[in-house]
């Protein structure tokens, strides 16, 4: 363990408790009286750390935890079990000088007021966490220039796009120059070019301020760019904790071999054909065989080109997951 | 302190400026007003039409009753309705963990979060139908009296405070809690006459269940000479365990909120 690192945390647990009724009329005014109470385990045993600077990933399929994890990160959410520090500090006890260094950024939830102008928001936080005018000018200024936020500041809220909207919740949120960010998908719903520029914004911020950045996306685009390294979770357990690459290396036991050929050819004795163009056919090949497929390859067809690359990672994890589901 | 009065300023101005953009709503407020007002004046008229004086209250105090009454009344929605309705909003969509997020009281931030600006107009119809009595009596209250006008109309309005903060917080278990905060605010109609006029029962509510009693009969009764040192000191402790009670009760809730929300 770590002293310097910026998280800690050390077999995290969250268990639900959850009423449950049976459908029906009867079966709900029964639950009047006596509720039938079940534990759900949100989160089960997480322990990682991370350093400052570090933008990490958490992937997983909706329901797998990673909100919960978050927030419990946050300081919003008491675990049943388990130790975190972030910063040093225990989060649920949500002490000011914590509160001050973190941001929240949730994609599906409005922390901006919807009737006023995005100025006089930002107005308020400068109030609320007590931001020196010169500094808040200051960010303010380099906020809006990497945003461009200029034309948008003195519109009302509920006049922006979501995309216009999703750039002021963020900016608003930066305000005070936190050293650790929770952003809990924060392109959902905008489009392509959105979603970069929030991209390229995250990792400009993380460069110039040396922010901690703790991410999670539905966007397998979102993790690539942003994150060397992901935390993968999985019905609350972590199913992986490292580098992209490697986990494409770990999770995937296939490659795929690409081949152009001189005339057409039926290449489904060499493996799975997983497309097959006029002149170009992707082949799934186990790993331990793509050495003795490409030879074969080679020297049984008049081969042009071929080249072995592993699977999209959004592949891979897809596999992962539903995997886990028939196990 | 004097940050604290800086955020309640930031947040004033900031909903000012909110209201601006509705300006229609300015004139809407400006009927409503008159409407209430000239009803309670119409009540008024008609009674004392018939007898000079209800159980003991004469006309010109009546009057000061209804100031009062204008003058809490145009307080609690203008501040406390507004937060604590935007309160049980942001339980049920989830955005109150940005509330949770800021390094500020959380209490404080919901409370002072909205301000409905346009109800000012009922603040100041109340202070001046106040002053309107006080010249129709034709006697000036001593300053012992302002005193306890002042103590009593503050202890009122941190007792409905508490008590609708309480309601509101009950939002954390039952979702859907803004239709307690209509019946809060037809109960407080009841308000407009003193409530020694209701039978003991009624009255018994008024005061203990939902305490429109100590709110504005209080300190109407601080302004018209009739109130006893005793109902002082107990208007002023309740007030203090009002808010004891009611800050312990919304602490209790966040807890449970960290610990069952998803």
């Amino acid at each position: 363990m770590t002293a310097v690192a910026t998280v800690n945390v050390t077999h995290l647990r969250k268990v639900y408790r959850v009423y449950e009724r049976e459908a029906g009329l009867g079966a709900a005014l029964r639950a009047l009286f006596q509720r039938q109470m079940q534990e759900i385990v949100g989160v089960d045993d997480l322990t990682f750390a991370i350093e400052a600077g570090e933008i990490i990933g958490f992937l997983g399929p909706n329901g797998a935890g990673k909100t919960t994890t978050l927030k419990m990160l946050a300081g919003l959410l008491y675990p049943s079990a388990g130790e975190v520090r972030v910063l040093g500090y225990v989060p649920w006890r949500r002490e000011r000088a914590f509160l001050r260094q973190i941001a929240l950024v949730m994609g599906q939830r409005q922390q901006l007021i919807w009737d006023i102008p995005v100025i006089d928001s930002f107005e308020l936080n400068r109030a609320i966490y007590r931001i020196p005018p010169a500094q808040y000018r200051h960010m303010l200024d380099e906020l809006a220039d990497l945003l461009d936020l200029a034309p948008l500041l003195h519109k009302p809220v509920r006049n922006l796009s979501l995309g216009e909207r999703m750039k002021c919740e963020i900016a608003g949120s930066l305000l005070h120059r936190p050293q650790v960010l929770f952003l809990d998908e924060p392109t959902i719903g905008l489009d392509i070019v959105m979603q970069r520029r929030i991209r390229d914004f995250i990792r400009e911020y993380n460069q110039r301020t040396g922010a901690t950045v703790l991410l999670t996306s539905h966007y397998m685009a979102d993790v690539e760019a942003l994150c060397r390294r992901v935390i993968l979770i999985h019905h609350g357990t972590m199913l992986f904790d490292g580098d992209l690459t490697r986990l494409v290396e770990r999770f995937s036991p296939y490659k795929t071999i690409i081949v152009r050929l001189e005339e057409p050819a039926d290449l489904r004795p060499y493996g799975e054909v997983l497309s097959q163009s006029e002149d170009h056919v992707s082949l799934r090949v186990p790993k331990s065989a793509i050495a003795r497929v490409t030879a074969r390859l080679l020297t049984d067809l008049p081969v042009l080109d071929l080249s072995v690359e592993d699977p999209p990672i959004e592949t891979v994890i897809e596999q992962i997951f539903t995997q886990e589901e028939v196990v | 302190m004097r940050t604290y009065l800086r955020l309640l300023w930031t947040f004033f101005r900031v909903s000012i400026l909110g209201e601006l953009a509705y300006r229609a709503s300015f004139w809407l407020q400006i009927v409503e007003s008159l409407i209430d007002l000239g009803t309670a004046l119409a009540f008024i008229s008609v009674v004392f039409s018939y007898t000079r004086a209800l159980n003991g209250w004469s006309a010109d105090e009546l009057l000061t009753l209804i100031g009062v009454y204008f003058l809490i009344g145009g307080t609690i929605n203008m501040i406390i309705l507004p937060g604590m309705n935007r309160l049980i909003e942001q339980v049920r969509q989830g955005t109150l963990d940005y509330v949770l997020t800021r390094p500020e009281d959380a209490q404080l931030l919901v409370s002072i979060q909205q301000i409905d600006m346009w109800k000012l107009l009922d603040v100041l119809l109340g202070i001046a139908l106040l002053v309107g009595a006080m010249l129709w009596h034709g006697s000036l209250p001593g300053p012992l009296q302002l005193l306890a006008f002042a103590l009593t109309l503050l202890a009122g309005a941190v007792i409905i405070y508490s008590f609708v903060l309480f309601l509101a917080t009950l939002s954390f278990w039952y979702v859907r809690m803004e239709n307690i905060l209509v019946i809060f605010e037809s109960m407080y109609e009841a308000g407009r006459w003193p409530v020694d006029i209701y039978p003991s029962w009624l009255r018994a509510v008024l005061t203990f269940v939902v305490p429109v009693a100590f709110a504005v009969t209080v300190p109407a009764e601080a302004l018209t000479a009739r109130l006893t040192w005793l109902v002082l000191a107990a208007t002023l402790l309740l007030a203090a365990l009002a808010l004891l009670a009611s800050r312990l009760f919304w602490r209790f809730a966040i807890r449970y909120y960290s610990g069952a929300s998803s």
